[in-house]
């Protein structure tokens, strides 16, 4: 069949307009729905790790979000160096609210405004992460049964960046849960950090020595000498497992959320 | 129900297979196979985008230029995605999470731009509906099959029961690693193929 | 033997076609060619350019692996005893028998289950697709186990063989027809489905449960990667990793016994030795590249690269395999030079894989064809242009 350009064009034209119409239409009806579903489970994983929702279990998300309106949890963000919590997270240019801050994504964001990052640590640079966040985020859990601190944590492992959460007791002197929410590990090896018999290993692990230096460890599988504070590693995953121990170490320690948590000590 | 219905309905599940006979869609029959679950929601959601591509195509045949024939098709097919993808991200976003990309890159599905090419160019809008039904239906017997062996013998599991008692759950069975890397729904689908083309030997390319 | 060979011809009509046991003539065929030389030579595989057949060809691979067998069976009992009882002992401080012992509990279950599924697999082929045992088997057999930790479960060996036979080579029409080793497919099935009883420091060293102490299992290959390169930090002198007194894969720790193999192989023209060279040649060019660019893991001399991990095992024993190499002879230095170029790098970029030789050997398994096809057109091409047709 022959078609006149007029016709190709117009065609086109009209295709076009049908299709960015429909998908339009579609995309700005469903997006509330979208950011909800993202925002409840960003909560579901803070909830998990503190242990408000024991594993395999699941609430309503009206249940979940309760937690999070009516202040048993609270977001704070913190200024890295000086362990400081900022008053007003709106008023840094780029942050809008503490619980939407998002740390890694902020500081990559503007990383060239050398104001505002500081100087990259060489702890850091073991971590993979190009740039040092100068804000961290905190999440404070008070409920019924727990009271503990929720830090966000990333590191790199052996093929991918690990993201989670670590959760430890308000006064420091246990590990609460730790959670990988995203990592693209080896299945059955370095996947095992998201294996719920090798987490269970975490909790009640101490975190600091006397002398307040980060005593938190990952040993290499079966090397585990001192059970009070060391973890025993993911067999045939050497590689995830020392990222796993220097990310712990990196992030307790004061390149990470070492003021802020010995500011906390000293109120405790 | 005639002959060509019949034909139109099940060649592609043995005969004339989108995956295993044309070697089309691997990229994602590999990809969200690992479990059942996820290989049952990726095929929901071809068959959405290829029965309403095909009968859409088919609708617009006659009015189609040549000329642009393709991206006309590309437009369509690339919508219909969207709409599999927001809505998931909307609805199912458990799962959602898992699919990642590959909803998305149902666009690149080489199942879809071939059946509406090859079959809704040429057809009727119902045959059209139904060829793509049936060539969706062939895709997800195989992700299904796939699916079913990846997470029943590299987790223990079938839809995320326990089946065989994994060790890294305190059970006896030891999971095959293999199964859960792509390579396994390679080898799976490997021998689903020699099974098939033992089974019908008119498949067998003749030899010189 | 007049006798035997009576007995076989007396037997003979019931095999043959029509007879009461058609369907086990492979069987037949198998032991009267094994005992008796056959009257006919085999007519497709590997070894069609040479007077040699099939059979006397793998007896004497089979020959060849007797040196690191043997050894296999004294390191894997000696270094058990020396993990429970005091980690200094020397190779000659422990009683030798008992470490032949020691070896031989280890080794043999994991022989004999390879021998029994695989034949077993290889004979249901044979029958089904009416073609003879083919005695390929018997290197598979000898290679796999060789290949392994002391103490896998017995059940992944059976699984292992068992992928290795039907997938590295019944599916592609068994011996002579496969592209991969069946031996290597078996151990990377292995090694992807069940990581954890083959890599790590535990397990390549039996009886890992009674251990002294604070003793380390790993290997001179993983210790390179965690001392990155620092040499003074090895537990093993270079003389132990070469002659193999050093942990690791039951029969691959001695490159003394590999050269053994490899001089039986070369002598009698079975292996050849463009392939080795040119994985030698491979895996030095590749650390030369290394050592002038980096430090630490880079910086490892190539005589370390040559006797730590498989580097030996692998060039003599797998990378020569007759049926998946290169079959022309440019071909196959440029199969070799890949093997070796790519063990290094793998070794050395990705600490993820040690054992980058059976990841090399079977990617050029895999371009082999290919290799051949570009050398063979390049000749074609030669004497097209000499003859003035082009």
């Amino acid at each position: 069949m022959d078609f006149s350009n007029k016709y190709v064009v117009g065609f086109a034209v009209v295709l076009c307009l049908v299709c960015a119409a429909a998908v339009s239409v579609l995309a700005v009806e469903l997006k509330p729905q979208q950011e909800a579903n993202m925002l409840l489970d960003r909560r579901t994983n803070v909830l998990r790790v503190a242990g408000v929702l024991e594993t395999g279990e699941t609430r309503t998300a009206e249940e979940i979000n309760a937690f999070f309106e009516d202040g048993r949890i609270e977001y704070l963000v913190v200024e890295r160096a000086s362990g400081k919590v900022v008053d007003d997270p709106s008023t840094i240019e780029g942050i809008d609210s503490a619980e939407s801050f998002d740390a890694t994504k902020w500081a990559k964001d503007n990383a060239k405004n050398d104001q505002l990052t500081s100087p990259i640590d060489p702890a850091y640079k073991e971590t993979q992460m190009r740039v040092v966040p100068a804000y961290l985020q905190v999440i404070k859990v008070t409920t019924d049964e727990v009271d503990c601190l929720v830090l966000p944590i990333q590191g790199y492992g052996l093929w991918s960046t690990l993201r989670g959460y670590l959760a430890v007791s308000r006064d420091l002197s246990h590990v609460i849960g730790i959670t990988y929410y995203e990592h693209g590990e080896t299945p059955g090896l370095g996947g095992e950090v998201d294996n719920p018999s090798w987490k269970a290993q975490f909790p009640g692990k101490e975190i600091y020595g006397d002398q307040g230096e980060p005593i938190l460890e990952v040993k290499k599988s079966g090397m585990v000498t001192e059970p009070s504070h060391q973890v025993d590693g993911m067999a045939g995953a050497t590689i995830t497992t020392d990222g796993v121990d220097l990310m712990l170490e990196f992030w307790l320690g004061d390149g990470g959320y070492g003021p802020y948590l010995k500011a906390q000590r000293g109120d405790a | 129900m005639d002959k060509e219905t019949k034909r139109i309905l099940l060649d592609p599940l043995h005969l004339k297979n989108p995956i295993t006979l044309q070697v089309l869609g691997i990229c994602s029959a590999l990809a969200v196979t690992t479990k059942l679950e996820t290989a049952l929601v990726m095929s929901a959601a071809l068959t959405f985008v290829l029965t309403s591509s095909n009968t859409v195509i088919s609708l617009l045949r006659n009015r189609i230029p040549g000329s642009i024939r393709i991206i006309t098709q590309l437009a369509i097919i690339a919508s219909l995605v969207i709409v599999a993808d927001q809505v998931m991200k909307a609805y199912a976003f458990g799962v959602y999470k898992q699919l990642s990309v590959f909803v998305g890159l149902i666009i690149t599905n080489c199942i879809v731009m071939g059946r509406a090419e090859a079959f809704a160019m040429a057809n009727p809008p119902l045959k059209s509906a139904l060829d793509g039904f049936a060539n969706s239906m062939g895709y997800a017997a195989i992700l299904l099959y796939v699916g079913f062996f990846r997470e029943l013998f590299g987790s223990g599991k079938i839809l995320g029961f326990p089946v065989l008692e994994a060790t890294n759950a305190g059970g006896w069975y030891v999971p095959n690693g293999l199964l859960v890397l792509s390579p396994g729904a390679f080898f799976l689908i490997g021998l689903l193929i020699w099974v098939q083309r033992s089974l019908s030997t008119e498949l067998v390319e003749e030899t010189n | 033997m007049r006798f035997l060979e009576e007995q076989f011809h007396k037997v003979a009509p019931l095999f043959g076609k029509g007879g009461k046991f058609e369907k086990l003539y492979p069987f037949y065929e198998a032991g009267d060619t094994f005992l008796l030389s056959p009257g006919e030579r085999t007519k497709s595989g590997p070894h069609v350019r040479d007077s040699l057949d099939l059979k006397r060809t793998m007896i004497t691979v089979v020959l060849a692996l007797l040196p690191c067998t043997l050894f296999a069976l004294f390191n894997t009992g000696y270094q058990e005893i020396r993990a429970t009882t005091d980690p200094t002992l020397g190779p000659l401080d422990v009683n030798f028998a008992r470490a032949l012992y020691l070896g031989l509990l280890s080794f043999l279950p994991v022989y004999i289950v390879t021998v029994a599924v695989g034949g077993l697999l290889e004979a249901l082929f044979a029958v089904v697709r009416k073609h003879e045992i083919n005695e390929g088997f018997l290197v598979t057999s000898l290679l796999f186990p060789l290949t392994l930790p002391p103490d896998i479960p017995l059940w992944q060996v059976a699984l292992g063989i068992a992928f290795g036979v039907v997938i590295g080579k019944e599916v592609f029409g068994g011996t002579g027809m496969n592209i991969l080793n069946p031996a290597l497919t078996g151990r990377i099935f292995l090694y992807f489905a069940y990581p954890a009883q083959i890599s790590g420091d535990l397990v390549w060293i039996g009886d890992s449960a009674n251990w002294v102490d604070g003793f380390s299992g790993a290997t001179p290959l993983a210790t390179f990667y965690s001392a990155q390169g620092d040499l003074t930090q090895m537990a093993y002198s270079w003389s132990d990793a070469f002659w193999g007194f050093v942990p690791g894969s039951m029969g691959e720790t001695s490159a003394a016994a590999c050269v053994l193999g490899a001089f039986i192989l070369l002598f009698t023209k079975i292996g050849s030795w463009r392939i080795m060279a040119g994985c030698v040649l491979g895996g030095l060019g590749m650390t030369l590249l290394f050592n002038a660019v980096g430090e630490g893991y880079h910086d490892v001399p190539f005589h370390w690269h040559l006797v730590v991990g498989s580097f030996a095992f692998g060039t003599v024993f797998m990378a020569t395999d007759p049926v998946s190499a290169s079959q022309t002879d440019t071909g196959r230095w440029i199969y070799g030079f890949g093997i070796g170029a790519l063990t290094i790098l793998v070794r050395v970029i990705n600490p993820a894989y040690p054992a980058g030789i059976m990841l090399a050997i079977i990617f050029m398994n895999v371009f082999a064809p290919l290799i051949d096809y570009y050398v063979v057109r390049a000749n074609i091409r030669r004497r097209e242009v000499r003859l003035g047709l082009q």
